[in-house]
């Protein structure tokens, strides 16, 4: 059995030190000895984006998952589809009832047991947004998909996309494959938001399985898809070769 | 407005499997209120569907139902039970003028079956009649069909569990379904879920007696709730205590070793179930308990749906003949039945055995609790090695025991007589065997034993579904139980046990509960539910016929004393026993000589309708 510790790269994830302290203190926390943890800043901090200052070339943050620790338990898918894509709300109260099926993080099960989160990696090359068939705008230069927002993260233009379906296929051929197509529209849907910077997957995934990580390209599961995942997994945890 | 409640789809999903017939029916806002879901709405259910006693568990008649409940889908922490409700194949009353006369069954089920019924937009499936060749049903959102499973039946749970996801080619479908044991009747035949979680106590056996090899659903829906603002505020409440504190002694627990922690300490405390429950310690518990499990197999904790706890334990059988083996376990019940109960201290192969039992579908409480009264009719000379076909039963012999699953499954030899349950064993081998024969009303006791714990003695005797060690052992705990059961969350997540496991008690329950509805509840109306189940269950079983005799234990527990452990000398006194059942029946207001409910009390809880 080859050795079932936690990587290095973990060092800080989503705590249940947070129940003792507010969740500014937590985020604060976790910033200071934070090491190659990037925080976006909640509690209405003030937010800047990622960069890698030393080549000025941009580096983004995505949801990284330790694999050793998740229990797939879906938490995270429950949590993240009631703040994305609540079916129900009800005015100013997040409204909790989202279905899973719908969450930007996907938990994928296999038999023998190993349960693979994955989300979006935020690929340098975003494979996803050049595959996009649509002419980017004059002004904009968007197309449509795109990035966007403080944390540039994968947007659809609902209007101007027009359902083909290339992204998808780009995301699964040269990247993890979170995307879909949304059935009722065919328009990309698990684009995954950061939650405006405060992701609820991570804070209250219950084992401490998920941080917010500088994409480093070094990780261990780098944009693997599920499946390579779980072979990965299954070799390791139960020496096979499935 | 009267009729406006929310947290429910108001549907219950009727799949009659003769007829082809597929519908929804409406559920009465009464029938919610008074037995919210699950076990009781369940409950509710069979009352109503079967009018009279003596209808086979086994007939088309029986309804099978899968019923999740009002916590179900949401994303609350440990919300993800399911419970399968139907007659029981598996007990039966002394008095036999009726010939096919059985309790009610219920079995309580984790993982994502239950909340992906309700996202499929049901607060329930109820299966009736009997296909006319193997079938499953397969059910996205509002499209119901039933299919030929002819190429499945026969097939075994985990290489069936892989089968039809490639079949669907979509992982999202939540299946539950039987193996062999199912297929071929055994009265105690379970209905598995990703492999490994399973309702037991018999319900696979009406599964199979419906031709029924499984279900898959899958739903993109989700139920509206009353009060948003309220509900995140309960969320937040349950969400901060069902764990107890962080790094406490529940998480710890569950987290670290799961309910396999107990296989140490009931043993140490003479509580367990060892040498079909002739002792109470296990002098080699060391050799199967979790840290060894830890040590040898496990590589992996999870958790059922929104779960904060994971108490399954996944694992690897790393060396010997048995090398290969992935899968989870033992928890503590299964490390009793297949490993201290028949005296097996060799853990690869008690793996094995426990692999074999879900691979083949049984209910591995009884499956043990039977191999172990086979042992001791060996031992004494009641049966002979040819009698076994060959088989050398001797305590401990884990090959043989291997062998005795398969036989039983398939009702090969012996295993045919061996399927029906030890009641049915005892009385067809006779010569006082009954006396060591450990059920009650047929349905064999769980891996706790109760020389020294009379509390649990009662539990076992007046449990609805026979020897239950989930019953609870006090009036209030039973009441307890049967309204937790009747949610949709697993009672890990409560303060079942205020001391050592602090979690969410029933004030917030019915807190969280009137947020989703919009009914008011409060901690009284909510016990209520549990009282009122557990009376509608005794109701059902008076009517078909069980009475004070069949509330009775084997003689075992008043006659032979532990020889050893902690306990050393412990015995139950049978008129201790008969004063605290009088007890019992005078506090339930139940008529301490036939066991039935007064009428007042029925009349008080809403039962009047069963008078
Ligand atoms: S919430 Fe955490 S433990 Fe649960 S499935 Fe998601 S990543 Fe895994
Ligand atoms: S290709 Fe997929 S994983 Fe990569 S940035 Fe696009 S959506 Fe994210
Ligand atoms: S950060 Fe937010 S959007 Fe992204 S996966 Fe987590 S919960 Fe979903």
């Amino acid at each position: 059995m080859e050795d079932n510790k936690t990587p290095e790269v973990y060092r800080k994830s989503s705590t249940h030190e947070k129940r003792a302290l507010t969740r500014r203190e937590f985020i604060m926390k976790l910033a200071i000895g934070g090491g190659s943890l990037v925080l976006l800043a909640g509690c209405g901090a003030k937010v800047t984006s990622v960069f890698d200052t030393g080549s000025g070339k941009q580096i983004y943050s995505f949801i990284a998952v330790d694999y050793s620790k998740c229990t797939g338990c879906r938490t995270c898918e429950a949590v993240c589809t009631a703040y994305n894509n609540p079916l129900f709300r009800d005015g100013r109260y997040k409204s909790d009832l989202g279905n899973p099926v719908h969450a930007n993080i996907r938990v994928h099960s296999f038999n023998p047991d190993v349960d693979v989160p994955v989300t979006c990696a935020r690929c340098d090359d975003i494979p996803c947004v050049n595959s996009c068939p649509v002419k980017p705008d004059p002004v904009t230069n968007r197309r449509a998909l795109y990035q966007s927002g403080k944390y540039d993260l994968i947007t659809n233009d609902t209007d101007r996309c027009i359902g083909c379906g290339n992204c998808v296929s780009a995301c699964a051929d040269s990247s993890v494959g979170i995307l879909s197509q949304n059935p009722a529209t065919n328009k990309p849907m698990r684009m995954c938001t950061l939650c405006g910077g405060d992701p609820k997957c991570l804070e209250h995934c219950p084992y401490e399985a998920l941080s917010v990580l500088r994409v480093d390209t070094a990780y261990p599961y780098y944009r693997m898809s599920p499946e390579d995942i779980a072979e990965k997994l299954n070799k390791r945890w139960y020496n096979l070769n499935v | 407005m009267k009729d406006n409640f929310f947290g429910y789809h108001k549907v219950l999903l009727d799949i009659n499997l003769t007829t082809k017939e597929i519908k929804t029916v409406p559920i009465p806002r009464e029938d919610i209120e008074n037995f919210l879901g699950g076990r009781g709405l369940g409950m509710k259910l069979i009352w109503d569907r079967l009018k009279k006693p003596g209808i086979g568990a086994l007939s088309p008649e029986n309804p099978l139902m899968f019923m999740p409940g009002p916590f179900s889908g949401f994303p609350i922490p440990s919300a993800s039970r399911v419970v399968v409700v139907t007659k029981s194949p598996c007990t039966s009353p002394e008095n036999k003028s009726l010939t096919s006369s059985s309790t009610v069954s219920y079995s309580n089920m984790g993982g994502f079956f239950g909340p992906e019924i309700r996202f499929a937009g049901y607060d329930g499936i109820l299966i009736s009649g009997k296909a006319k060749h193997p079938s499953y049903i397969v059910i996205e959102d509002n499209r119901v069909e039933i299919r030929d499973a002819r190429a499945y039946w026969g097939m075994k749970t985990d290489e069936f569990d892989k089968a039809i996801v490639k079949q669907l080619n979509n992982e999202r479908f939540q299946t539950c379904y039987i193996g062999p044991a199912g297929e071929n009747l055994v009265s105690y035949a379970c209905i598995l879920h990703t492999t490994a979680r399973a309702a037991g106590r018999g319900v696979g056996a009406v599964m199979g007696s419906k031709n029924l090899k499984a279900i898959a659903v899958k739903g993109t829906g989700m139920p509206h709730i009353a009060d948003h603002k309220k509900f995140s505020i309960a969320l937040k409440k349950v969400r901060d205590t069902s764990t107890g504190p962080v790094d406490g002694i529940k998480t710890d627990l569950f987290r670290k070793w799961g309910t396999a922690a107990f296989l140490q300490t009931l043993s140490d405390d003479g509580l367990m179930a060892v040498k079909n429950y002739r002792e109470g310690t296990y002098s080699e518990i060391e050799k199967i308990n979790a840290k060894t499990a830890r040590e040898k197999a496990w590589v992996r904790d999870f958790a059922c749906y929104c779960c904060p706890l994971a108490c399954k334990k996944s694992g690897a059988v790393k060396d010997g003949p048995h090398k290969t083996i992935v899968h989870d376990g033992p928890e503590y019940e299964t490390g009793t039945m297949f490993g201290a109960n028949l005296m097996i201290s060799d853990f690869n192969g008690m793996m094995k055995a426990i692999y074999d039992g879900d691979d083949l579908g049984m209910d591995i409480i009884s499956a043990g609790n039977v191999i172990g009264f086979f042992m001791e009719a060996y031992e004494k000379g009641l049966v002979t090695k040819t009698d076994l076909d060959g088989l050398d039963l001797i305590w401990g012999n884990v090959d043989s025991v291997i062998k005795f699953i398969s036989k039983i499954a398939y009702r090969d030899g012996i295993g045919d007589l061996a399927a029906n349950g030890v009641k049915a064993v005892s009385q067809k081998i006779g010569q006082g065997s009954d006396a060591f024969a450990i059920h009650v009303k047929g349905l064999e006791l769980a891996a706790h034993n109760i020389h020294a714990n009379p509390p649990r003695a009662l539990s076992y005797s007046v449990s609805n579904r026979g020897a239950c060690h989930l019953c609870g052992d006090t009036i209030s705990d039973q009441n307890f139980m049967a309204a937790v059961d009747s949610l949709g969350i697993c009672f890990f997540a409560t303060d079942f046990n205020k001391v050592l496991m602090p979690g969410v008690d029933k004030n917030l329950l019915g807190e969280l509960l009137t947020a989703i509805t919009g009914i008011d509840w409060d901690e009284d109306r909510f016990i209520k539910v549990g009282e009122r189940v557990f009376n509608l269950e005794k109701m059902f079983n008076f009517r078909e016929g069980f009475r004070r005799e069949d509330d009775n234990l084997p003689d075992r527990f008043f006659a032979e004393p532990y020889t050893k452990g902690e306990e050393k000398g412990a015995l139950l006194n049978k008129e201790d026993f008969n004063a605290m059942m009088d007890e019992f029946y005078v506090k339930r207001k139940w008529d301490p000589v036939t066991t039935k409910p007064t009428n007042k009390k029925l009349s008080e809880l809403g039962l009047g309708f069963t008078i």
